[in-house]
């Protein structure tokens, strides 16, 4: 995994760019930069995880990428198609955004009024954004509480309900900030399901996260930010291989990584991302059973 | 600034200094004089003096041109509606129609303008030049009970971050297609339902967290309170106080004579 400095990063199967930026920065207020010449490519159908400590410019970038922010110097390209100069509701055609903050996104008196929203606003057929809407209430398991206020709903119910009415548009690029801040596992796990089904139709995820769990078990590529600038890019594992990268980044893997890791003296490979990969690596070292007696 | 909702500027000044009981007699003193103020002089006089004070501050060139750039849309309505409402007097400038425009009608328009933006001066020298906590306890110290002044120091504590949270709401908005501006006047007002009622609803959650807080640390309201730093009356308030008094009421009769 080479360090990126200015040049184009590839992640992923090699196919057309679902999101491209190319040499892109972006300051606030015409502080401390944000973001500084940052280079990347993300192929379309691919799952990237974006990490990196606090402030280091993660959703910066996220809203570059659907053109809420507009870089100060650079260019962002979406499925090749520079996106300056045209509007947000256009990109959002086709890039979903699920915010960090649930609340932020809910205002409509009823959950299905909720869903619709986005439907409208992107002008699609009545017909259409009913249908759309029944499918993503009976998808998520929120037809009981269709007809309900979303504000009042949990913060488990209030998410599912975010990303019901960003996946209803059937974006082809997904951006997640943070989704799973504030979620029990049971939660976590139903919501990246619905993503890794959208994924698995083609839909390119990219996913901000500081659980490198999650990293771990469902991004197939990471980028990697550090300071406003794009440090590391290239496939999960590889990340995970490099700890002195990872510590200038307050970065730790998954703890099942770093217990394969500490296990290389054994004979581990020590780049294990899951607990059922350890298992069957762990299990292939144990001696057959038939020695032991 | 654009819009920043707490303009202190922080400085070892002497202005800055002053204890906020003192600030306030001087924005008292100088609505005293600036409503019923009829001459230009004095206005332009008092404003002078307020941007030497503002100087000696040290408060930024931009903050004070920002201030300027936020009362121009309520100067330039005055401007433009006073000589209308008001057309006597020679000598007369434009006549047209029904619409008599006189120089007097000009000049006391002119006047208006220059005294709301004194009046605005006179209470941003006070918040640029005292943090909020120190506002709040001269306004205790002045009789306001404490609830009251807790509550407008979190109020202005929180505006900032309900700024930001209306930030966020918009971006979220945005992000789902929503495009106001594409709108007419009307249904531009109206499509700002959205994010007014997840701002509502936002800051709802955010009152019933920060009261839990409140609790939790042991707030309890009609308690005696005490303050870490107590407001002290020192020499140089008294020498400003005594100071302002005389000069307020000299031109005050100064303006009386005038007339």
């Amino acid at each position: 995994m080479a360090e990126a400095a200015a040049g184009p990063v590839v992640t992923g199967p090699a196919t057309d760019p679902a999101i491209e930026l190319r040499n892109c920065s972006y300051s606030y207020d015409d502080s401390i930069p944000a973001l500084q010449c940052v280079s990347c490519s993300i192929e379309a159908g691919s799952w990237v995880a974006l990490v990196g400590e606090n402030g280091s410019g993660k959703s910066t970038l996220a809203r570059l990428c659907n053109g809420l922010l507009r870089p100060r110097e650079g260019q962002v390209l979406i499925k090749g198609e520079d996106i300056r100069g045209r509007p947000v509701g256009e990109v959002a055609r086709e890039v979903g955004f699920l915010f960090q903050n649930p609340d932020h996104q809910l205002f409509a008196p009823t959950v299905r009024e909720e869903i619709e929203f986005d439907l409208r606003n992107l002008g699609f057929p009545r017909q259409e954004i009913a249908e759309r809407t029944e499918e993503a209430l009976a998808i998520f398991g929120l037809s009981l509480c269709a007809d309900r206020p979303p504000a009042v709903l949990g913060y488990g119910l209030r998410r599912q309900v975010t990303l019901a009415s960003v996946l209803a548009r059937r974006p082809s690029i997904l951006i997640l900030d943070e989704p799973t801040t504030g979620l029990d596992w049971g939660s976590t796990a139903l919501l990246m399901d619905h993503v890794g089904e959208q994924h698995a139709a083609g839909c390119t995820v990219l996913l901000i996260t500081h659980d490198m769990r999650l990293v771990a078990e469902r991004a197939s590529s990471v980028l990697l930010l550090h300071e406003g600038r794009l440090v590391a890019a290239g496939s999960t594992r590889e990340l995970f291989a490099q700890p002195e990268l990872l510590e200038r980044a307050s970065i730790s893997p998954p703890p099942i990584t770093r217990l394969s890791q500490r296990l290389r003296p054994a004979g581990m490979r020590g780049d294990s991302l899951t607990v059922e990969a350890f298992a069957r690596e762990f299990e292939a070292l144990l001696p057959e059973s038939g020695d032991n007696e | 600034m654009s819009a920043r909702f707490n303009p202190y500027v922080p400085r070892k000044t002497w202005l800055h200094e002053l204890d906020p009981r003192t600030k306030m007699a001087f924005v008292g003193a100088s609505f005293v004089l600036l409503l019923p103020a009829n001459h230009l002089t004095l206005v332009l006089g008092y404003l002078a003096g307020v941007h030497v004070l503002l100087w000696q501050a040290r408060i930024p060139g931009r903050r004070i041109s920002w201030l300027w750039r936020q009362m121009a849309p309520v100067s330039l309505l005055i401007l433009l509606l006073w000589p209308l409402s008001n057309p006597g007097g020679t000598p007369v400038l434009i006549d047209w129609w029904r619409i008599q425009i006189t120089l007097p009608g000009v000049t006391q328009g002119l006047l208006a303008a220059l005294r709301v933006n004194g009046l605005a001066f006179a209470v941003f020298t006070l918040l640029l030049t005292t943090d909020q906590s120190a506002l709040v306890q001269g306004l205790v110290r002045l009789g306001l009970p404490f609830e009251w002044g807790l509550t407008l120091a979190i109020g202005l504590r929180y505006l900032p971050l309900l700024r930001g949270m209306y930030g966020g709401i918009v971006d979220a908005q945005r992000a789902r297609g929503w495009t106001p501006e594409q709108e007419g006047l009307v249904r531009r007002l109206r499509a700002y339902g959205p994010t007014l009622v997840a701002l509502v609803i936002g800051a709802l959650r955010l009152t019933d967290t920060l009261t839990f807080a409140l609790a939790a640390r042991g707030f309890r309201p009609g308690e005696p309170r005490t303050t870490h730093r107590p407001l002290r009356l020192r020499a140089i308030d008294w020498v400003c106080l005594v100071g302002l008094g005389l000069l307020t009421g000299g031109l005050l009769i100064f303006e009386v004579g005038w007339r």
